[in-house]
């Protein structure tokens, strides 16, 4: 995680108190600060041993999911409409490759790679006829795909298990005694080492998500979105680099239904990957700021947080409090989610329509349209 | 044959349906380019208003001549309603992000689809609900096959007049001639004194009115309502909207009428599971031949 | 990378708002929890059973052995999906399982969901009442899938039992009630999920072990507004009766309406998932009247004897209606549960689960029952009512026992 820190920043450490010193650190480094903190959370929170770190596993498996949507919708600007899809590939892929009913069942780290190329060899057949489609006839393609995706995995009970899904997926390291532990036992009672899996895994990604950002690849992807014709005539064969970003994406998002499949020792079912979750995740991407890293991170924890940690404990503080003993609706938190959801849409759009966290590049052409 | 027959019937007049619910979205498409999640939970909220004003107007006891002039004052009401909520959502919300980056109105436009299903869930309460069925049963053709009653007979008349209407008025009105313009080139037509956001919110109007009366004929065909009925009418029609060519009037109507003739053979022949499948499966297909869609036109290059 | 304190908060506070929710055991305290679809679609009959199992605790007077009683009522679906989810469902189950006060897990609703968190309250030996799974595979070994049940009890050990009896008796015998009835040719309808398509499956099998003609065997989508292509098809086939394995949820009602439209004048069979008002509601009363026939496994509120009836009278007092079906089972599988801890006197999940797995002759509102060696019901009635004038009408009580005789 090397990022050389901008001239101002240096300035500023160099003429500035202890205080503001620490305070540029943070926030030049602020991926670092993160993981630390993150890493020592389950330290210092017990909680994180019980419920919560389920919850915060998923936040982490749907991290990366939109990691690997923003380089479709973010760098690329192909709008996406169905990641869910590819998420859900990945999932099954994997549970077929490690569930008993299979005679696979590979390792964790064998199974995870295989499925995310697969997914992203879906993503491949998928894009190559689809590219020459524009903006938004790409989009509902994207969308088609993800519902045909969920139909058959519904109908295809043989293989998927229809709506039941595949059921038991092991945790990783099933059968290997560590200190006399079977590690799949440990993943299975404590989710903390779910937790730190995927916060790895999370970190992971972000690395190679940065490294490309600033490859020539990373390069190309941002050239064709912002003028398709102009990179054609420097030379970069559009098709290709779309389909790289196709490919990357759905390989990313396969990996990360990987993690949700181990992580909740079932693929779920098929209703698990429809057109909701994707839009879920591309609002996360867009409201955190399309092409940050850093954005997509955080739209993730508050819109998917909001959903998944925050309604649920909502609703539970109101009825331990007993503030609402005749059960009406409109007494509920859960009532209201949807409303305050869709108000926290239409506001960040009002007042930062580039995100919360903007890349550089689109705030820099944002100034720049406005100036 | 006669299988086949009713198969088609049933097919049309769903897809005459769609189609309804289609050419909001294109319209509103073609004008200012954003795809507009919420006109399906537009379209719930016209039906929450339709079965609140048939409870209240108690129009489940009239009959005769009154059911159908009844009708048409559902159809006025629910049109007015849906077309001003959705003027008004696009003067609060749309209108301050004409310059934003092209995601941000589809982010608010999903974002407004969740607080109208917030208030459908209030005001149906989480369960489906029954649409009372005020048309009769009874069958209008003679003989044994084919099924044809007076509802079906509701969603075509209704369909076909506002769809010539539509027409009409895009073709050979003022504002017709406005919409086309602003649609080309906002900047052009506002140079040559046309009204533009007047125009956006027109266009917004007539959609939404659309929306309205298909929300009565929706109730009225169906018999169900649901506060979360918005989600699945907007993805068929929204797909019958960009099958057809998003933007273009006649596509939406072409679209939605393939899309309903895809479902009712494909559950015909294949399998009612694999309908959901199928039709998004020709999606795909016609756009990989025809990027375009069937009576779209080229869409114009950014250079 | 831009640098903004905001995003750094953001992700301290994603890492830190966790605090709440941790304390130590309270030694006077016992958390009963109940784990069902509390928003969207399923709203109705999970707000019937949290009355049946409010009504249980406060018939204890909020106390069981020495403790105090505190329920929590947990929602296993979420506002997006409308629905139950497997990721709430876990969550769920997680956090009863991490709560070292909670003695008891009432649920689930969803026959799917119970195979997400079976696997995880059987690691702490936690007792799971459902008051209304019926999903064979989730106990009887041999008549779910493959490997059933074994996959849900990774330690080997019990932990899940239920109140309410299983498809095994219910779809079978609906076949049974069918011959007899003299239907020849049936259309089955199913709704693709775990509940409906079980049921439907078995139902199928027995109408051809009965030489009943399945014309036609088919899944809908639960998410699809209308049938009307599939009823012009069930139409042809002209079946004496039509039976929808699947609940009000996965519209049944709606199936009702098309059939009707359609004018097919077969019989219309459903079984417990649609027993409820709200699926004649949905269907339109004038669209079941006489023809619409839905299978229960027990006996339906009105025809409960005793402490059921006495049950039925005070939520009848409390609520000023009926019971839906399912509110007995609700405040039964509590019963069970209250049960169990007050014998055991103390805080320790294996011994309460052992204790409620050996249940035999409980007294309850159901009549007089107890657990098999699966943790299924002994109870093998089954009960046929119709609607008539909008309300379900109870028509006759058929009894596993004679099948049971019969190969």
């Amino acid at each position: 995680m090397t990022t050389s820190p901008s001239p101002d920043v240096l300035t500023d450490a160099t003429t500035a108190s202890p205080r503001d010193r620490l305070l540029a650190f943070v926030r030049e480094r602020w991926d670092l600060v993160a993981l630390v903190a993150l890493a020592v959370a389950p330290l210092v929170v017990p909680a994180l041993g019980g419920a919560l770190g389920g919850q915060v596993t998923t936040l982490f498996v749907y991290c990366i999911l939109a990691l690997g949507l923003n380089v479709m919708v973010g760098y690329t600007g192909l709008v996406h409409l169905g990641i869910a899809a590819f998420f859900g590939i990945g999932a099954y892929l994997f549970a077929i490759l490690t569930v008993p009913m299979y005679p696979f069942q590979m390792r964790f780290v064998t199974a995870a790679a295989v499925s995310a190329l697969a997914t992203a060899g879906i993503g491949l057949a998928l894009g190559a006829p689809t590219l020459r489609l524009r903006g938004d006839y790409l989009a509902i393609v994207t969308l088609g795909f993800g519902e045909v995706v969920k139909v058959t995995l519904r109908n295809l009970e043989q293989i998927t298990g229809g709506m039941k899904g595949l059921n038991p997926v092991p945790p990783p390291g099933a059968g290997l005694k560590i200190g006399g532990t079977d590690l799949g036992l440990a993943f299975a009672i404590d989710p903390r080492w779910f937790y730190y899996l995927a916060l790895l895994t999370l970190a992971g990604v972000v690395v190679a998500m940065r490294r490309l950002e600033n490859s020539r690849l990373g390069r190309a992807w941002v050239a064709v979105r912002e003028d398709e014709l102009a990179a054609e005539a420097m030379g970069v064969s559009a098709t290709r680099v779309k389909l790289s970003a196709f490919a990357m994406s759905s390989a990313v998002a396969g990996l990360a239904g990987c993690l949700y499949a181990a992580s909740l020792s079932t693929t779920a079912d098929p209703n698990a990957y429809d057109f909701n979750r994707s839009i879920m995740v591309l609002c996360a991407v867009i409201l955190g700021g399309l092409g940050s890293i850093p954005g997509t991170l955080l739209g993730v924890a508050l819109l998917v947080g909001f959903d998944t940690v925050l309604a649920p404990w909502a609703d539970s503080a109101i009825q331990q409090w007993n503030i609402n003993p005749s059960g009406s609706s409109l007494l509920s938190f859960s009532g209201w989610r949807l409303a305050i959801f869709g108000l926290a849409l239409i506001l960040v759009m009002r007042y930062r329509p580039e995100g919360l966290v903007p890349s550089r590049r689109m705030a820099a052409e944002l100034h720049e349209a406005h100036a | 044959m006669t299988f086949f027959l009713q198969q088609c019937l049933i097919g049309l007049t769903n897809g005459a349906l769609v189609a309804m619910v289609a050419l909001g979205y294109t319209m509103v498409y073609g004008i200012i380019r954003l795809i507009n999640f919420a006109h399906g939970d537009l379209i719930m909220l016209g039906a929450c208003l339709a079965l609140t004003l048939v409870s209240a107007l108690g129009m489940a006891g009239w009959t005769g001549a009154a059911t159908w002039l009844g009708v048409a004052l559902l159809v006025l009401l629910c049109g007015l309603f849906c077309g001003g909520l959705n003027v008004a959502v696009d003067r609060i919300v749309y209108r301050p992000l004409r310059t934003a980056p092209k995601l941000a109105p589809l982010v608010s436009a999903i974002g407004v689809s969740f607080i109208f299903m917030n208030v459908g869930l209030f005001w149906l309460g989480p369960a489906d609900r029954s649409f009372p069925e005020l048309l009769p049963a009874r069958n209008l053709l003679a003989g044994e096959g084919l099924q044809f009653t007076a509802k079906d007979l509701l969603v075509i008349v209704v369909v076909v007049p506002l769809m010539i209407a539509l027409s009409v008025l895009v073709k050979s009105t003022r504002l017709g001639k406005a919409m086309r313009a602003v649609s080309q080139d906002p900047t052009a037509a506002a140079l040559v004194g046309i009204d533009v956001d007047r125009v956006i919110a027109a266009t917004f109007f007539v959609g939404g009115f659309l929306g309205g009366a298909a929300s009565v004929i929706y109730g009225l065909y169906i018999n169900t309502i649901g506060f979360q009925m918005g989600f699945q009418n907007g993805l068929y029609a929204f797909t019958a909207a960009v099958l057809g060519g998003i933007g273009s009037i006649p596509g939406a109507v072409v679209g939605g009428v393939v899309i309903g003739l895809v479902r009712a053979l494909s559950s015909a022949y294949v399998g009612e599971r694999w309908t959901g499948a199928i039709v998004f499966a020709i999606l795909i297909v016609i756009l990989v031949f025809r990027p375009e869609g069937l009576l779209g036109r080229g869409t114009k290059e950014k250079v | 990378m831009p640098m903004k304190a905001r995003t750094w908060a953001a992700w301290l506070v994603v890492g830190m708002a966790v605090a709440a929710g941790c304390r130590p055991a309270d030694p006077t305290l016992v958390k009963i929890v109940s784990s069902l679809p509390r928003t969207g679609s399923a709203k109705q009959q999970s707000d019937t059973i949290v009355r049946g199992i409010r009504m249980a605790i406060e018939e204890a007077g909020g106390r069981v052995g020495p403790f105090r009683i505190e329920y929590l009522d947990l929602d296993d679906s979420t506002a997006a999906a409308g629905q139950w989810t497997s990721e709430a469902e876990a969550a769920n189950a997680r956090r009863a399982l991490q709560d070292p006060d909670v003695m008891a897990y009432i649920g689930t609703f969803n026959s799917g969901a119970a195979k997400v968190s079976m696997p995880i309250l059987n690691l702490g030996d936690l007792l799971m009442v459902s008051p209304a799974n019926t999903a064979v595979g989730l106990t009887k070994p041999g008549l779910g899938a493959p490997g059933e049940p074994e996959v849900y009890r990774p330690t080997g050990r019990f932990n899940y039992v239920r109140v309410v009896p299983a498809d095994d008796l219910q779809g079978p015998l609906s076949a049974d009630w069918a011959k007899q009835r003299g239907v020849k040719k049936v259309y089955i309808l199913d709704d693709n999920e775990v509940y409906g398509k079980g049921i439907a499956d078995l139902f199928d099998e027995r109408c051809r072990e009965l030489g009943i003609e399945v014309v036609g065997h088919d899944s809908i989508d639960a998410k699809a507004q209308e049938f009307k292509s599939l009823m012009a098809s069930v139409k042809a086939a002209h079946p004496d009766l039509v039976y929808f394995g699947g609940t009000t949820q996965t519209k049944g009602g709606q199936l009702a309406k098309d059939m009707a439209s359609a004018g097919i004048g077969a019989l219309f069979m459903v079984p417990d998932g649609c027993r409820e008002q709200v699926f004649i509601d949905s269907a339109g009363a004038a669209n079941l009247e006489g023809r619409c026939f839905v299978t229960f496994g027990g006996l339906p509120p009105e025809k409960l004897t005793g402490k059921g009836q006495a049950f039925v009278e005070r939520y009848q007092k409390k609520f000023g209606e009926l019971p839906e079906a399912y509110a007995v089972y609700g405040y039964e599988a509590t019963c069970v549960a209250l049960q169990a801890i007050r014998e055991v006197g103390a805080k320790d999940r294996r011994a309460i689960t052992d204790r409620a797995l050996a249940i035999r002759g409980f007294d309850g509102a159901l009549g007089r029952w107890g657990f098999d060696a699966n943790g299924d019901t002994t109870m093998r009635t089954l009960t046929v009512s119709v609607v008539k004038g909008g309300k379900f009408e109870f028509e006759e009580i058929l009894d596993a026992a004679e099948e049971a005789a019969a190969p």
